[in-house]
């Protein structure tokens, strides 16, 4: 059986196109995901290690969402696309791998079913849907649904009704879970942890440990006992920081900087960029930013240290994950509206996406510790 | 002449230029301002030692001390006190300080204050205005007057916007006041607020709610806030200024924007406060940029809201007719205020006298000429843009054609021409965009104090960006 039903493929077609190369589309080599999407990359997922194949979804300002297969030897296949009636904000994978779910402009999450290639509409807002998460839990399992409407909304995928709405205080920007932690990056650079155990429900609100606005947010699990301990949040002012929930020793937290600009010792302006996104390496447990100024970076949060800046692209790069098993760091270059209109030129900014093969250089610093 | 050299020069911080009465108190301010560690807030002795102990204890390296003066950034230079000061800096210092006495002239200030202001943002300002009384006192009048009367003429201007939409005839008189008002104002305080205001209109129209908000607070904060901007807007954007020039309206409005925002930003549905601007950069110290929009809003939310990524929801909701009413919807969200402001802000670029009864015009005649200029704009703006443009929101505002005919409608036309030419030269095509919008605002604006329920009414459902 396919895991891909219908046709309706994409990429056969020239529509679109041969990627234009231009000269720092690709600095690091990696390999590149044939018929990339026609406008900015919002969000990338690959599938999770249930499936024995390795797939990957992406999101685009271009209202929609495409799933290639990914082989061996690095080349994709375009498998199959739907498609939003605004932009793509993010995607998530099932649990088991079977279906995809979406979030758009067009105030609605959609499930795509990837296994009869429909999709259809399992939640709704008053605003965009900024984040969708899958949960799956023990006893029960839903979808998470983040707006900017201002509310968090739980939904079984069969009602059109949420089983549960949260008000907040304001807009969603970022989100992440994993099981039994949700935490969501709120404007106003507020922080709601939940803990999803029996139901959804507030554990903590925090004060946010950086003076700019959230844009993205990533958990991480404990090293020894491998449950969710704390996340990783990234703001526009170029800067990480990483926190527990329940910290041991108060010097557990910490923010560090990164994608800025290098400044001569004496004088000259440093750009200071937006951490676009933040992805944990499943098996290592160390983390990838990536960034306004088109650089991505490896860090070891434990040891504190850098492990590894990626040259710079010509474009933003605009989100990033890694695969299930951590051999393959997935990203885009796309622009990112981060110079607003003035910065746009939608001729000369063809989206990118790559992969690298990243097991080796996400191990964990060995300098002490 | 003779009394130059009255007393001793007071002791000076190197780093910020700040004079204190005690030396004791130099070292105590140097100590919190210069050499504390940004990541575990001790407190080290000099700028050297501050660079040490972050390479050696958090691993990172330090290239600037925090706080400082463009150029006084160096952390190899070791300073305590009032030792260790560069010879020429010295003199330069007292050369400085002894024209200051002798004239109170801004100049020895304004270098000063200038160069601060711009750098390092926010905690240099609290600093430096205050700590300086001597010669920041001075200074802080004058940038205060400015911002006062901004203040004040705002709430005119508001106040007498829904009035001139109501009798056309009241208009002409209205006008003559408001210009008045904007001329001081344009100037000093204007064009600060106008360059930024101008990067929020671009993005989308419902981020043109909340910049309101953020020049209301700006002017609070007298002549310190005001630096951060114009260094910001410089920057960006030169001719932004001049096309900004209608965005400078909404302060006015600002308490009438803020309740507009959250309906009106056309596509911010979402968007509810004001989004205010970020203060520009003070981290580590040194002279640093944040590439990102001025509107404290996510990239997502400003790109969202670009007629580009609201067409197809507005095609799949409504039919082309719908369209062009509910870009109007959008438009009108920018504010009531707004439309008044804006008019002055042209006007007092160009500097035509003319264009105070064509502002005033403009409003009256927005309710009037509106279906008119409408039903123009949406086919036809379209057409201008190009592929960009293809949304309809903005569409309609960027067609010159569109106001143009409204004006003529109206008679000032050479107003109208004006309006509309400045935005075009200098923006270029996306920036015309934006200028087309506020025009088109304006109309809605006029109407929406009083039409502004009904305006919402059908705007909900196709506004929302999405």
């Amino acid at each position: 059986m396919s895991l891909f039903g219908g046709g309706n493929t994409f990429g056969q077609s020239s529509v679109f196109g041969a990627s234009t190369t231009t000269t720092n589309s690709n600095p690091m080599k990696d390999f590149e995901v044939s018929s990339p999407p026609d406008d900015s990359v919002s969000c990338l997922k690959f599938s999770p290690g249930t499936l024995p194949s390795t797939f990957l979804v992406a999101g685009s300002w271009d209202n929609n969402v495409r799933c290639w297969e990914v082989q061996q030897n690095g080349q994709t296949i375009p498998k199959a696309q739907q498609t939003h009636t605004g932009p793509v904000l993010d995607v998530d994978w099932s649990d088991d791998g079977t279906k995809v779910f979406t979030a758009s402009c067009d105030k609605t999450a959609k499930m795509w079913d990837l296994n009869s290639n429909q999709a259809m509409q399992v939640a709704q807002h008053d605003a965009p849907v900024k984040t969708v998460h899958w949960i799956k839990a023990p006893s029960y399992s839903c979808i998470m649904t983040g707006s900017w409407d201002k509310t968090l909304k739980f939904w079984d995928t069969r009602s059109s009704t949420p089983i549960l709405s949260i008000q907040l205080p304001e807009r969603v920007y970022c989100a992440d879970v994993k099981y039994p932690m949700a935490v969501v990056g709120i404007a106003g650079r507020a922080l709601i942890i939940y803990q999803l155990d029996v139901q959804p429900q507030e554990f903590k609100r925090m004060e946010s440990p950086l003076k700019y606005q959230h844009r993205c947010v990533n958990i991480f699990n404990d090293k020894k006992t491998n449950v969710p301990t704390g996340f990783a949040l990234g703001s526009i002012e170029g800067r990480v920081a990483i926190q527990y929930v329940n910290p041991t020793n108060p010097k557990d937290n910490f923010t560090f900087k990164c994608h800025r600009s290098n400044v001569a010792p004496n004088g000259g302006v440093q750009d200071i960029y937006a951490v676009n996104d933040i992805s944990f390496h499943p098996v290592h447990g160390t983390l990838a930013t990536v960034g306004s100024d088109g650089r991505f970076s490896f860090w070891d949060k434990d040891a504190r240290t850098k492990l590894k800046t990626s040259e710079q692209f010509d474009l933003p790069i605009t989100t990033c994950c890694f695969n299930a098993q951590g051999n393959i760091f997935g990203y885009a270059s796309s622009y990112d509206w981060s110079k607003g209109h003035e910065g746009y030129e939608p001729q000369k900014m063809k989206p990118h996406i790559f992969m690298r093969s990243c097991f080796d250089e996400l191990k964990p610093s060995t300098k002490r510790n | 002449m003779g009394r130059k050299k009255k007393k001793q020069m007071k002791p000076w911080c190197w780093y910020c230029n700040r004079e204190f009465d005690d030396e004791k108190i130099l070292i105590q301010h140097q100590k919190a301002k210069h050499f504390k560690c940004h990541i575990c807030y001790k407190k080290l002795y000099t700028g050297p030692g501050l660079a040490i102990h972050c390479m050696q204890v958090h691993k990172e390296k330090i290239d600037k001390v925090p706080n400082s003066l463009p150029g006084r950034c160096n952390t190899e230079i070791e300073i305590y006190g009032m030792e260790g000061i560069p010879e020429e800096d010295v003199k330069a210092h007292e050369k400085n300080k002894s024209k200051k006495a002798a004239d109170i002239a801004n100049e020895g200030d304004s270098d000063d204050n200038s160069n601060p202001p711009p750098s390092a943002a926010a905690p240099m300002m609290n600093g430096m205005p205050g700590a300086t009384a001597q010669p920041g006192m001075p200074f802080a009048p004058p940038g205060m007057r400015p911002m006062v009367p901004g203040g004040p003429m705002m709430g005119p201007m508001g106040a007498g916007v829904p009035n001139p939409m109501m009798p056309q005839g009241g208009m002409g008189t209205v006008p003559g006041p408001m210009m008045g008002g904007m001329g001081p104002m344009g100037p000093m305080g204007m064009a600060g607020n106008m360059g930024p205001v101008n990067q929020q209109m671009r993005p989308g129209m419902g981020n043109m709610g909340p910049m309101n908000p953020m020049n209301m607070s700006r002017p609070q904060g007298p002549g310190a806030s005001r630096p951060l901007f114009p260094a910001a807007a410089q920057s960006s954007t030169a001719t932004s200024t001049a096309a900004g020039g209608g965005r400078p309206t909404f302060p006015a409005a600002a308490s009438v924007v803020s309740s507009n925002s959250g309906a009106g930003g056309g596509g911010s549905a979402t968007i509810t406060g004001a989004p205010t601007i970020k203060k520009p950069e003070s981290t580590s110290g040194l002279t640093s940029k944040l590439v990102h929009p001025d509107e404290d809003i996510s990239l997502e939310e400003l790109r969202a809201n670009l007629p580009k990524y609201q067409r197809n929801l507005m095609e799949s909701m409504i039919a082309s007719s719908g369209m062009v009413n509910t870009s109007m919807a959008q438009g009108p969200p920018m504010q009531a205020g707004g439309p008044p402001m804006q008019a002055g802000g042209p006007h007092m670029q160009s500097g035509g006298p003319p264009m105070q009864t064509g502002g005033p015009m403009n409003m009256g005649g927005m309710g009037m000429n509106m279906n008119m200029g409408m039903g123009m704009g949406g086919p036809g703006p379209n057409m201008m843009p190009g592929g960009m443009m293809g949304g309809p929101p903005r569409p309609g505002m960027m067609p010159g054609g569109p106001m143009m005919g409204n004006n003529m409608m109206r008679g000032p036309p050479g107003n109208m021409g004006g309006m509309g030419m400045p935005g075009h030269g200098p923006r270029g095509p996306p920036m015309g965009g934006g200028m087309g919008m506020g025009m088109g605002m304006r109309p809605m604006n006029g109407m929406p104090f009083q039409g502004n329920m009904n305006m919402r009414g059908p705007g909900p459902g196709p506004r929302p960006f999405n």
